[in-house]
């Protein structure tokens, strides 16, 4: 009996260890790995179909490192051996790191053992340009394709492009996979003849422009009933890096603004180049994680406020670093505002700095039972620090009295001091409004003499 | 008055009718402070009256009663007292009210339904499956909420050949899918035996979790306030005992 239960043991041990990854292969492949800023899993509604795994629309993240990102996806190279040569990139080859790669198995369970444990939602799969491009396209197409077919594996999968590959590797891919994306790298042609030589923008806006047409194909033969399947239900992502190369927010969100436009882009990632590679052509600073920041916020008000990016920056200028790009637009615009809270539609509260999308349709609601002041919009939680400069309540307006000292406290508001307490009960008590003014005069000229 | 009840919906709305006129009406609860000099009441749940009630409430308000629901879940102790407040509201306005943000008693229902419904979703990316030997899920979890049953549908949507327990440590409850069913059954300590391969595997994970990290960007506030330390008891990368050779 006892040996019978040893014999079932070894058996099972054998079965598993042909495929269950190493510790250190899994730390190479997924150090390698980390620096690709998307681990978004949202967007995909697959349905399990009788395997494991479903989609789940609305993304989910299953834990969160001490660098505050969230980890959704098991996000992996496939292959950090690459024969490119970027030069930002820890990857490169003439970089002196240990190559490995993993095989389709070793990828395929580990994605299920660690999906069916619940610690991701799917699978993050990349890797870098092992022997020419076609091969490594090939090698990733068959790592989804048996995840989906032979494993049953219905959970997210996003892959990496290759650039280069064949473009009907390409299209067998979005068949498999919930998104894929093909990163921009950087900002400008120059910019990638400099750094990424061995890409240019021709290579990696092709098969984006080949996807975008024929998801857009794909869903309007889905909706006359000519064909079933998926074909990228997440669409397409794109990625960044910011600060390597000397090109300006404006026109970093120019093209950010074209991509949304004209390739459907469900995202654009900026990721702040961070140096971890010395090259005489790269910086030896990382941009600030607050540039990135403010990218990502004139990003949101391309996406979800109504803005050009013409309204929010200039072609060569960078974003303001002292208020986010709304408050910024704002400041310049003072003519419009306050706006009325009880009067003002969703476009005019949606460009209100401090009031967000979910705020601006709370006050649309309650204010169809009653008329709001102040007081309500406390209750409701809105915070008004930034927005009682630029809103009135029932008439009432709480903000301070002239612009200059509107800048100011802005200011003191996103350095996180907290200002002045609004006090509801009514204006604010002069002595404090001048001692303000005056702590912060040197910021507010500063703001007037600056980027504004 | 002082309104003592059965804690189950039957129960809550025999209170809420017997109470609806009361404008001092205070709904006990486990550990309430007893208030001196109030009157007290003990409730006798009535099913018959209860149904009455609900189906009163969803002539004004077909969704009222899964807020209800929701709000009867909520971890905090005077949930009976702010569902007592919402379900009046309802009643008052003969109409849903959720919209009403300024009303007081609205805006507090709606961040208690918000609070179980954000812990739901919350879960469904903090849940840590174990493998048994039997091939089973096993995980052991403590939500503020009494959540464990309505994590179910969504795990048994994307598992379905695999049975699986959540087990809510604290109120000492599982809820279980046998592959085929799924019930709730009172649970204290589970006696599980783990799978040959199961702590290789979270061994893994621990690895992946530790390589994917961005040591020269360390934000830990911001990852507190996405993945609260009261969560962190059950996560294997986060407590070295979670493996817990149970």
């Amino acid at each position: 009996m006892k040996n019978n239960e040893q014999m079932f043991d070894f058996w099972k041990l054998l079965e598993y260890n042909d495929s269950m990854i190493s510790q250190e292969k899994l730390t190479i492949l997924t150090e390698s790995a980390k620096y690709d800023v998307s681990c978004s899993s949202s967007g995909s509604a697959r349905k399990n179909a009788g395997g494991i795994g479903n989609g789940y629309v609305a993304g989910c993240c299953h834990s969160f490192t001490p660098d505050g990102r969230c980890i959704s996806l098991l996000k992996i190279l496939l292959s950090n051996d690459c024969i490119y040569d970027c030069k930002y990139c820890p990857n490169r080859v003439s970089a002196d790191v240990p190559r490995v790669s993993a095989t389709p198995e070793e990828i395929c369970e580990l994605t299920m053992d660690f999906y069916k444990r619940n610690y991701i939602e799917g699978l993050f799969l990349s890797s870098a340009v092992h022997k020419n491009p076609d091969y490594t396209m090939e090698r990733l197409v068959l790592v989804v394709k048996k995840l989906r077919t032979e494993y049953n594996f219905h959970g997210y999968i996003h892959l990496k492009g290759i650039p280069r590959a064949d473009e009907r590797l390409c299209r067998e891919a979005a068949k498999y996979a919930d998104r894929m994306s093909y990163n921009m790298e950087l900002p400008s042609e120059q910019s990638l003849k400099l750094l990424a030589p061995q890409k240019s923008k021709q290579s990696l806006l092709l098969p984006m422009r080949q996807l975008t047409q024929e998801k857009r194909q794909f869903v309007q033969d889905k909706k006359k009933g000519l064909i079933q399947g998926h074909f990228l239900p997440a669409g397409q992502t794109t990625q960044m890096i910011v600060g390597a190369s000397p090109e300006a927010d404006g026109q970093i969100l120019r093209l950010t603004q074209a991509l949304y436009r004209n390739m459907d882009m469900k995202r654009v990632y900026y990721s702040s180049y961070i140096p971890v590679v010395h090259d005489a052509l790269l910086p030896e600073v990382g941009a600030g994680q607050l540039r990135e920041h403010r990218l990502y916020q004139a990003d949101w008000l391309l996406r979800f406020y109504g803005f050009t990016v013409e309204e929010i920056v200039d072609e060569e200028q960078n974003l303001s670093l002292e208020f986010d790009p709304k408050c910024a637009w704002a400041l310049r615009h003072m003519h419009l505002f306050p706006v009325e809270i009880n009067r003002a539609d969703l476009a005019q509260l949606l460009r209100v700095p401090g009031i967000g999308v979910r705020n601006a349709h709370k006050i649309l609601q309650a204010r169809r039972y009653t008329r709001l002041t102040f007081e309500d919009l406390l209750k409701m939680k809105i915070a008004l620090k930034r927005a009682k400069h630029f809103i009135t309540c029932d008439g009432k307006y709480l903000g301070a009295k002239n612009d200059t000292t509107v800048r100011g406290l802005l200011i003191a508001a996103e350095n996180g001091e907290n200002a002045v307490q609004l006090d509801v009960f009514g204006a604010l008590p002069k002595t404090n409004e001048q001692k303000i003014m005056l702590s912060t005069r040197q910021n507010a000229l500063m703001a007037l003499t600056g980027e504004l | 008055m002082i309104y003592f009840f059965e804690e189950t919906e039957d129960g809550f709305l025999t209170a809420f009718l017997a109470a609806f006129q009361d404008e001092r009406a205070l709904f006990a609860a486990e550990n309430t402070q007893l208030v001196l000099g109030e009157e007290r009441v003990y409730l006798q749940t009535d099913s018959l009256k209860a149904e009455k009630a609900r189906l009163r409430l969803q002539s004004f308000d077909r969704e009222c009663l899964s807020d209800l629901r929701l709000l009867l879940r909520c971890g905090k102790t005077d949930r009976f007292q702010v569902a007592f407040g919402y379900l009046k509201a309802v009643a008052n306005a003969k109409a849903p009210v959720r919209a009403r943000l300024a009303d007081r008693a609205v805006f507090i229902a709606m961040e208690y339904v918000k609070k179980v419904r954000y812990e739901i979703h919350r879960f469904h990316g903090f849940i840590r499956f174990m493998e048994t030997a039997s091939g089973a899920l096993y995980a052991p979890f403590s939500p503020d909420n009494d959540i464990c049953d309505l994590l179910v549908p969504h795990f048994r949507a994307r598992l379905p050949a695999y049975p699986f327990v959540l087990h809510d440590v604290s109120r000492k409850k599982a809820a279980v899918y046998d592959g085929e069913h799924v019930f709730v059954a009172p649970l204290t300590q589970a006696e599980v035996v783990l799978s040959a391969k199961e702590n290789e595997w979270q061994g893994l994970w621990k690895q992946y979790y530790a390589a994917v990290n961005i040591p020269s960007r360390e934000r830990l506030k911001q990852m507190r306030g996405y993945m609260p330390a009261r969560y962190w008891k059950f996560l294997p990368e986060k407590n070295e005992n979670a493996s817990a050779n149970r």
